[in-house]
């Protein structure tokens, strides 16, 4: 038999995704060593397991160096790779947001000279552009985006809003919500095809544990 | 700038003489079969008008064509598909009483691919076009050559995925859905998302049986059920008449003797302005894209102005030749098996030799090296040569096997003797 792999996005989210592929029954005890191993395997069901960072998941997918990949619906709608999403992890669950400080929201709707701080510059010109049909100008920053408004880089920011906290603290809210994100399983197109049956019934177990 | 005369732009590359054996020899097979089933090859320019390509069905967006002038002011493009161009002879050239037309070709493409990610700009497709005929059974014969094409260039584990855009279109039409609404749900299904199909879905208007098929269809793949499956949840003609041109096409892949390649997906809903029946994909292991695209366009030569329908399918060869390498599936093809080593005095016994041999089916190179047998030998293991042909003098000749330093004394008289009698006289 064929290895199954999985590419899984580092942190909590692939902690989350351990326990519940456990609960499934597709387990893996190397997993839970401390080691410097890059691949963990489980030989009696065959299946390899490796994390990546979170953007690079879809495009080990997407080249089948993975079969399935759990990685955020943030890092999906992001990256555009060529993949099928088939199922709704539910965790890891927050929202995609337009924030800024309170008195941006009257530029935000006529401004056309707006300019948006984010990480998720495709994701930031998709609802610009194409669903509120306005011009912006984007800025792609690599982290700590909230920086971007309180120093005066940019009017708001797209970025993930789990609890908000952060946003308050820094005396910014949530202006608009672009949509809701969680956690999700994505298949390569071609594995799902080959593997037909093995992936059809991974998903299945994994369903029935999540209710 | 310095560098760019030492690197290849991205996306392109060499082929070293092994690479481009292994690439002509899996050509050359599939090539005998294309042409056993009474496809001509034919051969296109590498780059065309703009407007052969860009059409409202567009197979490519604009934005990955390699576009340019020429002086007189009009877009030129590089070939970034094969079907346009041959759909633009085929309906210049050729009359309704020439109907059907079996044309095959073997071309490179090129697509402005994004950057880093790993994907070529400039590939090699190798592909079929029957035009002229729309019918189950040209649907069919062009999938069974797909798969003995893919059979014969070695691989053995693939399949080949069939998917009807009717049926799709039909359940549309039965929804009464918006064109932008059924655009939404192709997008959805085709990438099995089935959390975004069922948010999309709830939001439209569509009653129960019909809404269950819809949110049922990125799931409607696998073995012949799927079509019973389906069936038993529509009413529509189109989708109904679809599924029975699928089963049919299918019983006729079973007289074929290829069903095992077969599988269906009515959830392949991609290019539905381009395709207008049968769709299909091949698979493999061994790469995350499929090999084989293919499917029915019969609106595609009625834009060049003769209306003939048409089915047939691509070989992406690079991809196939690295599934192949990476399911270590070996290309055996030819390599030089003889060098030949002569003195100034039997040069002529030498050369009219070897190319008595090569008569023979053998690959001979002339060795450049002079007489220095030792210098000869070691060349021809760096090198693989297997064996050495030494004319010592004109009469003289030893024949020397450089794996295992075997030595066979021999006359040139001989050796033509034995030439004549065998394949591989030297028995090296």
């Amino acid at each position: 038999m064929r290895y199954l792999t999985f590419a899984l996005a580092k942190g909590r989210l692939a902690e989350q995704t351990m326990e519940l592929f456990e609960s499934a029954g597709y387990p893996c005890e190397q997993m839970k060593e401390k080691s410097r191993k890059l691949i963990f395997v489980n030989e009696d069901l065959k299946l390899k397991f490796f994390l990546a960072k979170a953007s690079d998941v879809p495009t080990y997918v997407e080249y089948g160096a993975a079969d399935i990949g759990v990685v955020g619906k943030d890092t999906i709608l992001e990256e555009r790779r060529n993949l099928y999403e088939v199922l709704n992890l539910g965790f890891g669950s927050c929202r995609m947001a337009v924030a800024g400080p309170i008195d941006s929201k009257e530029k935000l709707n006529k401004s056309c000279n707006l300019r948006v701080a984010t990480k998720y510059p495709n994701i930031a010109s998709d609802y610009f552009y194409h669903k509120k049909k306005q011009t912006v100008e984007i800025i792609k920053l690599n982290g700590s985006v909230e920086l971007a408004p309180i120093v005066g880089l940019s009017e708001v920011i797209v970025d993930i809003v789990e609890t908000g906290s952060t946003l308050k603290e820094n005396g910014l809210v949530v202006l608009e919500e672009i949509c809701p994100i969680s956690a999700r399983m994505v298949v390569n197109r071609v594995s799902m095809k080959m593997q037909y049956e093995r992936i059809t019934k991974l998903i299945e177990a994994v369903k029935e544990k999540l209710g | 700038m310095k560098q760019n005369k030492l690197h290849t732009p991205e996306g392109v590359r060499d082929l070293l003489p092994e690479e481009c054996a292994v690439k002509l020899e899996v050509q050359k097979r599939i090539e005998t079969v294309f042409h056993r089933y009474g496809f001509y090859t034919v051969e296109t320019p590498t780059f065309e008008y703009y407007e052969v390509f860009a059409n409202e069905w567009g197979s490519i967006q604009p934005k990955y064509m390699y576009k340019f002038f020429d002086r007189e002011g009009s877009i030129l493009t590089l070939r970034a598909d094969m079907t346009p161009p041959i759909a633009r002879m085929a309906a210049a050239t050729y009359t309704q009483k020439q109907m059907p037309l079996r044309l095959c070709y073997f071309g490179n493409t090129f697509r402005y691919n994004e950057k880093y990610q790993g994907k070529l700009r400039e590939f090699t497709q190798a592909g079929v076009e029957l035009i002229g005929v729309n019918s189950n059974d040209a649907d069919a014969e062009v999938i069974a050559l797909a798969v003995n094409s893919l059979l014969i260039a070695g691989i053995t584990e693939f399949q080949i995925d069939i998917g009807q855009v009717d049926f799709f279109i039909g359940i549309i039409e039965e929804a009464g859905l918006t064109d932008q609404e059924g655009e939404l749900l192709q997008e959805l299904i085709d990438n099995k998302d089935y959390i975004g199909l069922e948010e999309a879905v709830e939001e439209m208007d569509i009653d129960g049986t019909l809404k269950e098929l819809i949110l049922d269809l990125p799931k409607l793949f696998g073995s012949m059920e799927v079509l019973q499956k389906a069936r038993a949840k529509t009413e529509n003609h189109k989708a109904i008449n679809a599924l029975e041109k699928l089963q049919n096409v299918y019983e006729i892949l079973c007289a074929y003797g290829v069903e095992k390649y077969i599988s269906f997906d009515l959830g392949m809903v991609t290019r539905l302005n381009y395709y207008t029946g049968i769709i299909f994909r091949g698979y493999t292991y061994g790469t995350g894209v499929s090999i084989v695209d293919g499917g029915r366009y019969d609106g595609l030569l009625g834009e060049f102005g003769q209306k003939q329908p048409a089915v047939g399918f691509a070989i992406m060869l690079n991809e196939l030749i690295g599934a192949m390498e990476r399911q270590q599936i070996p290309i055996l093809s030819w390599s030089v098996d003889t060098l030949l080593v002569f003195t100034k005095n039997s040069l002529k016994q030498a050369l009219s030799c070897g190319d008595i041999l090569r008569s023979e089916g053998m690959y001979v190179e002339n060795s450049l090296l002079g007489e220095d047998l030792n210098l000869n030998i070691s060349y021809a293991e760096e090198k693989g040569i297997g064996g050495i042909v030494f004319f010592e003098d004109q009469e003289r000749v030893k024949l020397i096997n450089t794996v295992t330093r075997e030595t066979i004394e021999t006359t040139v008289n001989e050796l033509l003797k034995q030439a004549s009698k065998e394949d591989e006289p030297c028995g090296i």
